[in-house]
């Protein structure tokens, strides 16, 4: 239906959108990319197999699971340690993990398998080749997993309490793809349907890896209890989901990519600006949102937190949660621009937390218009790269000031404005964040403050004729070349910047964090420091071999009784 | 060893800091050499020699004085990263006349630029010197002669038209020269902070038992 993608209502601004503390407030949609994978998986009738499963009692040795589709079977190649608990470090830095993993393209020979038995426990150290998709690698959360196989081996279900504190047995502490440690390059698997959309095998890895790590923990509770032992609870182990350990890494990735950033945001954007159009609704519709409202109400009351950061959001975003049932007591969702209203309502009533929930939600009911952008999220524009030289000075200084118009009156100079500094270290390539003042990093500044440089471009520009070519001013100075290249993106990708400032003395590395896992799909967001979050990817997700339409989407709202 | 294109790109972009160069332009040199390798040329050699020939000299004296005329260094030869650079963003200018670039070291290094070209006015750019000529779409690259790699040369035109007759086969993986390959890495070495006991500790922020 041709009416169904007008819009009335536009797209949100990105001078609202872009804050980081708005990003930081993100919650996963219909167009993240954990469901787009499960719809998908669902929807073509996908069918999985557990080939090779050889672990001894101690949990070492491998295991194979496969996912085949219409074209391609894709196999997670799984090997598992005895990993003594002083090596056990979430961090870039570490050199052993409790298991290891490559997604495999195809069906792995014997072959294979010693290939990459000898460099995937490894992960960084290591090499793959173009057969692999990804790498990653995952540590046990030791307080669960150790009372699970306790519980287990003696013929009992692990405490409901012990197991909901934690959400998880393993998570993951990096998922290298894209050619990392000579795995294929994306554009290898580009234009396979399945892989169109953003980190589609780094998802599957993950979805396969959380079945392995529940045959793990069952197969370690029989090793240790024998006949005594007990299969863990299907409904405990839906519960489920995996873990994941993210630091710094990823928050450069967004400024790093910014039409990925872009297509990302914007998907969303245009999502909202949809629903937000529809002048009325039906009371399905009414009642789709209405019932899922109610089932995030569970998902926020089994998010835990201890960092004082999220403790507030949290409390934040209780408060809206009752304020939002009360205003639903009293308004018609059904006539007069139902979402719209919603929407402005919570704009004035909610916190960012709360207000980026009702965006979401508001999606549910509409996956035949929604859903077909996810297809629009991949970077399909690599020429976007270049930089066109004969745009006018005075043009380019005009982008400046519409992307980073914000910026262009921050004084620069001022220390609490550039406290900080973005540095790769020697060890192990680790990316981390230090104090400019403090300590000898500034020589080795990565470009993650494109406001700063804004600035100073729009400032050295001035100095130029605006009728100049601007690839004049880039031969003379080519140190602007970087923002001008980055202004020059924007112009046709308004959501491709992050409009706040990246190096100041307050910046939370969080809020980046938590928008590119929310994109994934990820809920429970736990943040450990300022710069560093574990979440929660396929909690309450059918596992593959119970995989259908009528469970693949909306697993991430639990159930009155999956809550229990 | 194979490598990625990532990678390829990914220690490029390094290197090419490491060596002293502005983002932007360790931005262009990632891009370049990797599409050397996608025609099956060994850009990782091509970049290793482009930043060893100029390590420790003034970026500004290595680039085009002025792109009015013939364009030239201020001494020695051009820098075919910056100039390659100007190129790509001086390709509507083909459309008026071929450019003349007198003496450039490691001229392979401006195929890429010419490609950039070639895709942005939808035709083909043809570069020659002496003993080499290479046509590009800016998808696919056509060469004759046997002086692509040539350590420099006197002066390179850069012009509209030529036929794609040969084509590279595309490859969608590289293999470097192993010298070559660990000049790059010692130059993005140079882009890595010494790594301290205050930076492991609060730099990434974790810090925390991993043990719960």
């Amino acid at each position: 239906m041709e009416t169904n993608a007008q819009t009335t209502i536009s797209r949100r601004d990105p001078a609202l959108v872009m804050r980081l503390s708005r990003l930081g407030s993100l919650h996963q949609c219909r167009l993240s990319f954990m469901r787009t994978l499960t719809r998908r998986l669902a929807r073509e009738n996908w069918s999985f197999a557990r080939p090779f499963f050889d672990i001894d009692e101690k949990g070492v040795g491998h295991a194979v699971y496969s996912a085949t589709g219409p074209d391609h079977t894709y196999s997670l190649v799984a090997f598992a340690h005895d990993l003594p608990p002083e090596m056990r470090s979430d961090r870039v830095i570490a050199t052993a993990w409790d298991a290891t993993f490559t997604l495999f393209d195809g069906v792995p020979t014997a072959d294979d398998i010693a290939r990459l038995s000898k460099n995937v426990p490894h992960q960084e150290a290591g090499r793959v080749n173009d057969k692999s998709l990804s790498v990653s690698r995952a540590n046990r959360s030791v307080r669960l997993w150790e009372h699970m196989v306790d519980a287990l081996s003696h013929g009992r279900q692990p405490e409901a309490e012990t197991v909901a504190s934690v959400g998880y047995l393993m998570r993951t502490t990096a998922v290298y793809g894209s050619g990392k440690l000579g795995a294929a390059d994306y554009e290898k698997i580009a234009c396979r349907p399945e892989m169109s959309a953003p980190f589609q095998a780094e998802m599957l890895s993950v979805f396969l890896t959380r079945a392995f790590v529940t045959d793990l923990v069952n197969h370690m509770a029989r090793a240790r209890g024998g006949d005594q032992a007990v299969e863990l609870d299907h409904e405990t182990a839906l519960s489920l989901g995996i873990g994941n350990s993210t630091g710094l890494g990823m928050a450069p990735f967004i400024i790093n990519h910014p039409v990925l950033f872009n297509n990302w945001t914007e998907a969303r954007e245009e999502a909202i600006a949809r629903v937000r159009s529809l002048p009325s609704a039906t009371t399905e519709e009414a009642a789709t949102f209405l019932s899922l409202f109610d089932r995030s109400k569970l998902s926020v009351e089994a998010w835990h937190s201890n960092h004082p950061v999220q403790i507030e959001k949290l409390s934040g975003l209780a408060a809206d949660l009752d304020k939002i049932t009360a205003h639903l007591n009293h308004v018609d969702l059904t006539r007069d621009h139902p979402w719209n209203s919603l929407y402005t309502w919570a704009e004035g009533a909610l916190s960012e937390e709360g207000q980026e929930m009702i965006a979401s939600l508001i999606l549910e009911p509409y996956g035949h218009l929604v859903d077909e952008l996810a297809s629009s999220m991949a970077d399909g524009r690599p020429e976007a790269f270049r930089i066109d030289g004969a745009m006018p000075v005075g043009t380019v200084r005009a982008l400046i000031e519409t992307a980073f118009g914000w910026t262009i009156d921050t004084n620069w100079q001022a220390k609490e404005n550039c406290a900080r500094a973005w540095y790769v270290s020697e060890e192990k390539l680790e990316p981390r964040l230090g104090e400019r003042f403090e300590e000898p990093i500034a020589d080795y500044e990565q470009p993650l403050a494109p406001a700063r440089d804004a600035a100073a471009a729009h400032a050295a520009l001035a100095k130029w004729d605006a009728d100049l070519p601007v690839a004049e001013f880039l031969l003379k100075q080519p140190e602007h070349r970087h923002t001008v290249r980055r202004v020059q993106i924007c112009a046709d990708a308004p959501y491709s910047e992050v409009q706040d400032n990246t190096i100041s003395a307050t910046v939370l590395p969080i809020d980046m964090l938590r928008y590119k896992l929310a994109v994934f799909g990820a809920t429970h967001f736990d943040p450990r420091s300022d710069r560093w979050v574990r979440i929660s990817m396929f909690g309450n997700a059918p596992y593959p071999a119970d995989l259908n339409e009528e469970n693949a989407d909306l697993w991430v709202y639990p159930t009155a009784e999956e809550a229990k | 060893m194979s490598f990625a294109l990532n990678e390829i790109e990914a220690t490029a972009k390094r290197a090419t800091r490491g060596a002293g160069r502005d983002w932007g332009i360790a931005e262009e040199a990632a891009k370049a050499t990797r599409w050397l390798c996608s025609q099956g040329i060994d850009g990782a050699a091509v970049l290793a020699a482009v930043l060893n020939q100029n390590d420790g000299k003034a970026a500004a004296d290595l680039r085009p004085q002025s792109l009015q005329g013939d364009w030239q260094a201020a001494s020695g030869a051009l820098c075919p990263l910056q100039t390659g650079a100007s190129l790509s963003d001086c390709a509507a200018r083909l459309t008026a006349g071929r450019i003349t670039l007198q003496s450039v070291s490691n001229p392979a290094m401006l195929l890429p630029f010419a490609a950039a070209a070639a895709a942005q006015l939808g035709q083909c750019v043809t570069l020659e010197w002496e003993g080499c000529a290479a046509v590009t779409d800016g998808a696919s690259l056509c060469i004759s002669g046997d002086a692509l790699l040539v350590a420099e040369t006197s002066g390179v035109s850069a012009s509209l038209g030529g036929t794609l007759d040969e084509q590279a086969a595309k490859a969608t993986r590289a293999t470097a020269d192993t010298a070559a390959w660990e000049s790059l890495n010692s130059f993005a070495h140079r882009t890595f902070a010494p790594a301290t006991e205050a930076s492991r500790i609060a730099g990434a922020g974790a810090g925390l038992s991993d043990n719960d």
